[in-house]
């Protein structure tokens, strides 16, 4: 049985939005002292290279009362040092409902800012979701893409004074976007455009270690301890469609090396339109830029073109 | 479905054991201890979680009252380019000390960080 979101969204629109809390890992970002690890439910404000394979998660109750499976890949590709194009998609299973092939989703992003002492960094993007890329119950009509803005931030706590060192191995990182459909209406359904947004709060032990007291046992100071929050809110159409805001409180942990992380969050549904019972997501992310630095981690123009700061 | 294909991860495997251990440098340990205490020190001892470059890498340390402390060249340790050392070229006196060191791997990755010690009486 497909979702709701699936029959009102006729269009390409239908097809990501299934995906939208599931979305796959993003890549690790650095800021002067700070590590901004690959978080599951927002990305962060970093433009590295990246692989993520497989990002897999379950949920016991989706908004349909669906038993859903989801799996993807997300490969980042820097242009120059502060541009990158991300490509991803993956596919789900439901029971009841059947399987699909997510919509193809790319995304180009530009690296803003980053202040080193200040330990503040965010980033612009805009995605596109391919129309007619899904397969199966996520095929929809095929009529159009949806676009999305982003805007991503991030900032570690390393300035406090010294009195609050314990304090400083904290740091959020917060999100912001509109998906918005090409049409508003698909064959005589209706096509939600939504504003996503979320935030984490991280508790980075490796940052610990290196800046605060020593940690003696080996695995606990690679753990960032992370909660994370994901909401879409409808803002167009959403009435029509019987939809309302959605959301996930998601509790994990990084496990966090020169080369590769490891996350794993439990999935914890925010509304009662979100579905119910805790779900679980992981994802295994490679870091291409520490494993392949002078070939296929290294941008493209690594000296950047000279347009903008980073491009 | 092809992405998850066993043949192209046997083959991801393969290069990714193939690839060169050279990554963002992270401090692991210190000598003196990241915000610990000693009764003395002549020397800092970093070790990072990946070989740097001594030419480029550079640690200043500062007292409590904000004067610079006098540091001798950086150098690696032996063959093991992960271990950082850097002399201290005068005795210490009792107090808090800052270090900030800036590091940067082989493979020209740049990180730093700051970290305190103590010094007792």
């Amino acid at each position: 049985m497909p979702t709701p979101k699936i029959r009102f969204g006729a269009g390409a629109f239908a097809g990501a939005a299934v995906a939208l809390w599931l979305t796959p890992a993003y890549p690790h970002a650095v800021c002067g002292d700070r590590i901004f690890p690959a978080t599951l439910a927002i990305d962060d404000p970093g433009v590295t290279d990246e692989l993520t394979l497989p990002t897999v998660s379950y949920v016991p109750f989706n908004s349909d009362s669906a038993h859903e499976w989801d799996a993807s890949f997300s490969w980042t590709k820097t242009i120059t040092p502060g541009l990158s194009v991300v490509i991803g998609s993956g596919p789900t299973w439901e029971h009841p409902g059947g399987y699909g092939w997510n919509a193809l989703d790319t995304e180009l992003q530009w690296q803003a800012l980053c202040i080193p002492d200040a330990e503040f960094m965010f980033k612009l993007g805009f995605d596109i979701s391919w129309a007619g890329t899904g397969t199966g119950m996520l095929a929809g009509s095929g009529g159009q893409n949806t676009y999305s803005p982003l805007v991503d931030f991030g900032l570690g706590f390393g300035t406090l004074p010294s009195s609050l060192s314990y304090f400083r191995p904290f740091a959020i990182t917060g999100e912001f976007s509109t998906p918005t459909p090409g049409q508003d209406w698909t064959n005589g359904a209706p096509n939600v455009s939504t504003f996503n947004w979320g935030f984490t709060l991280q508790y980075s032990l490796p940052y610990f270690n290196a800046h605060v007291a020593e940690i003696d046992n080996d695995f606990i100071k690679h753990l960032v301890p992370v909660a994370e929050f994901s909401f879409q809110t409808p803002i167009h159409n959403g009435a029509v469609a019987g939809q309302t805001t959605t959301g996930y409180f998601q509790p994990g942990a990084v496990y966090i090396t020169d080369k590769w992380q490891f996350a794993l969050e439990a999935m914890v549904p925010t509304t009662g339109a979100t579905g119910h019972g805790v779900g679980v997501i992981g994802s295994l992310d490679f870091y291409l830029d520490d494993i392949f630095p002078d070939t296929l981690g290294r941008p493209i123009f690594p000296h950047g073109l000279g347009i903008a700061p980073g491009i | 479905m092809h992405a998850f294909s066993p043949r192209i991860l046997i083959s991801l495997g393969f290069v990714f054991i193939a690839a060169p251990a050279f990554a963002h440098a992270q401090l692991e340990k210190a000598t003196p201890p990241v915000g610990g205490t000693v009764a003395s020190a002549s020397e800092l001892r970093l070790t990072f979680s990946e070989g740097v470059e001594p030419r480029f890498s550079g640690v200043t340390l500062t007292a409590s009252g904000g004067a610079n402390v006098p540091l001798g060249a950086p150098k690696v340790e032996g063959n093991d380019q992960r271990v950082l050392i850097v002399p201290i070229v005068k005795a210490l006196a009792a107090g808090a000390y800052t270090v900030h060191w800036r590091a940067v791997s082989v493979d020209t990755h740049h990180t730093q960080g700051t970290f305190q010690f103590t010094v007792k009486p």
